[in-house]
């Protein structure tokens, strides 16, 4: 379907209430992609990412894995000269993703969100363990021994949570999320 | 310290994992004289999962704490980077945003909660860095001879600066070193972040920065990284072993919170500050203040 | 014949959008777009509308109930008729799976889930409508 909305002003759509200025505002300087502590690992830089949005690539931009490496350190916002604010750009395309559940499958970002925010939404509190089960199976052998001798690690230093904690008011506290997502039962 | 009061949010991590870090705090708070009340029934920040969900929601989970801590009245304060920036920003967003602070009120209303935005968020390095000629007098062990890195990471500064720190050049963690008798080395990886829950999603790329963080500090002369928030303790530390197995490196680097270094100063045993629980043990300046501390 | 009736459609997708405008069009609507809340709201002070069509989940989370609220809330705004059409069983599957939307507490005329029958959305929109002209009478 033909439609006049370009990729980029999608995205400005999505960040409308983030003070930063619109990807349309980059001059292409790098200072976010040389700033990245992650440029290395992501498959398009955060530069090349900004172009590729504002060319209006929705398709390849979509298929990015960059954004999932994003670490919200902010270096990039703070720092580039165009009051663009990158990372609230990799939160939002983050978002974009999840919503329309369109993301690479062997991502665990996604995943690890997604079970964060059950255990939040169904105690009021993390729980690691819990947080545990949405990467540990997707780990090789010798990561997933690693992982078993760190976690054997923490549980001899009395560092790991036997039981889950949970708020106290919780009833309200879930029909307070209920107010926000009006979904449930 | 010109506020003496404080609404305490410790965090999930403080919990358990980072339970150190809460024995430290608590301790130190109270040899300054600080009164630390926790939150009521707190709950989580939402860290950064929540924001890549539902941005409305994670505003939400953190407005109930701002809100419980303005019904006692007392500015909030937590130790963890992470709860610090998502509270801070949350504060930020509801003051200029009024349709989010009136939405936001509604859902609170399930709780008999009320956002009015009276209140200020701090991270507890700010409010101890406030005070150094206090700290100062207290620090009776001084940790003579001890090198440190001090480690600021990501959250504690950015997006946003402290109002009177500079947010690329800031000193205050070093300063508050220098004030415990420590040596601050000149760190300059101290601003790069730590891979936070990459270690967990994107595992490779968060060892390399980890590795990077370790090889810097040993470069600057440091016996020991001093940190301000869970995650980049669990990374620096929990995952150094990781990091040796991956890159063939020998690392063997001490992290420990800065609360747990400002506690030795104060001659406060340290088992009192959960030394002890840490996977690398203290160096050796850090062993001389623990044995005087169990004297004192 | 009587007058074009005034629609607006506020929704974060503009293909959405632009496929239900192509319909409500063709049955001789006269239809806006906004593609986020802050636009829509923009769009609701300039104009007198005779229904909106509003979409849930837009920019920060679930911002259409948002804006239902604050029409609920307005005087000015408290007579036009609320239609909902969203997707946020599906958007948000992995949190509230199965799970029913329940917008009780804001005061909309009708919900609809995407993807909407052309047939149905006529039928809604021209009851809407002409309830809310009953009501002024």
């Amino acid at each position: 379907m033909s439609t006049t909305v370009t990729f980029s002003r999608e995205i400005a759509n999505l960040l409308h209430a983030a003070g930063g200025t619109p990807v349309s505002a980059c001059m292409q300087c790098g200072t976010c992609s040389g700033t990245c502590p992650v440029g290395d690992f992501m498959d398009v830089r955060p530069q090349r990412l900004i172009r590729m949005i504002d060319a209006g690539l929705k398709d390849k931009v979509m298929a990015t894995r960059a954004f999932w490496y994003c670490a919200s350190c902010y270096q990039c916002t703070v720092r580039c000269p165009r009051g663009i604010d990158i990372a609230e750009l990799m939160y939002g395309l983050k978002r974009y993703t999840i919503w329309k559940n369109q993301y690479p499958e062997d991502l665990i970002g996604p995943a690890f969100s997604e079970t964060f925010v059950k255990t939040i939404v169904r105690t009021g509190r993390s729980y690691e363990p819990v947080l545990a089960t949405s990467y540990f199976f997707t780990l090789g052998l010798k990561e997933m021994l690693a992982e078993a001798q760190n976690a054997t690690m923490l549980m001899l230093k009395g560092r790991l949570p036997v039981l889950p904690a949970r708020i106290k008011r919780l009833e309200n506290f879930k029909r307070m999320i209920k107010r926000i997502i009006p979904i449930g039962d | 310290m010109t506020q003496k009061k404080f609404a305490y949010f410790p965090g999930c991590s403080l919990e358990k994992m980072a339970e150190s870090y809460h024995l430290s705090t608590v301790e130190i708070a109270r040899v300054m004289g600080m009164e630390l009340k926790e939150l009521e029934d707190w709950n989580c920040c939402g860290a950064t999962a929540y924001f890549h969900v539902d941005e409305l929601l994670a505003h939400t989970l953190c407005a109930r704490n701002l809100a419980m801590a303005e019904k006692e009245g007392l500015d909030l304060v937590a130790p963890c980077s992470g709860c610090y920036k998502n509270m801070h920003a949350c504060n930020a967003h509801l003051k200029k945003d009024h349709d989010l602070a009136d939405h936001i009120n509604f859902a609170l209303e399930e709780d008999n909660l009320r956002y009015d935005g009276k209140i200020k968020v701090h991270h507890l390095i700010e409010v101890f860095s406030e005070d150094l000629k206090e700290v100062k007098a207290k620090a009776t062990n001084p940790l003579t001879g001890l090198k440190v890195a001090p480690y600021y990471g990501c959250q504690i500064l950015r997006p946003r600066k402290f109002e009177h720190e500079n947010v690329e050049e800031p000193r205050y963690f070093e300063d508050l070193m220098s004030a415990i008798g420590a040596t601050p080395v000149d760190f300059l990886l101290r601003l790069r972040c730590c891979g936070a829950a990459l270690i967990i999603t994107n595992r490779q790329a968060a060892l390399s920065m980890v590795r990077n963080l370790l090889q810097n500090a040993l470069d600057s002369g440091a016996d020991v990284i001093a940190t301000a928030c869970p995650l980049c303790q669990v990374n620096l530390e929990c995952y150094q072993e990781m990091v040796n197995t991956e890159f063939g490196t020998k690392f063997s680097v001490p992290v420990f919170y800065f609360t747990q270094l400002m506690g030795l100063s104060m001659g406060i045993p340290a088992k009192r500050l959960g030394i002890g629980t840490e996977f690398l043990s203290p160096p050796a300046a850090m062993l001389a203040a623990c044995r005087k501390a169990a004297v004192v | 014949m009587s007058e074009q009736k005034q629609l607006l459609i506020i929704d974060d997708d503009p293909d959405f959008a632009e496929g239900i405008k192509s319909i409500l069009v063709k049955a001789n609507y006269s239809v806006d777009m906004a593609h986020n809340p802050k636009e829509g709201w923009a769009a609701l002070e300039n104009k007198k509308y005779d229904l909106l069509l509003l979409d849930v989940m837009m920019g920060r989370g679930a911002e259409g109930i948002m804006i239902a609220r604050k029409l609920g809330k307005d005087t000015k705004f408290r007579e036009l008729p609320v239609l909902i059409i969203t997707s946020i069983r599906e958007q948000m599957a992995f949190l509230f799976p199965g799970g029913a939307v329940h917008p009780n507490f804001v005061d909309v005329d009708e919900l609809l889930e995407k993807p909407v029958e052309p047939k149905l959305l006529l039928e809604k929109v021209s009851t809407l409508i002409k309830a809310a002209e009953a009501k002024k009478k």
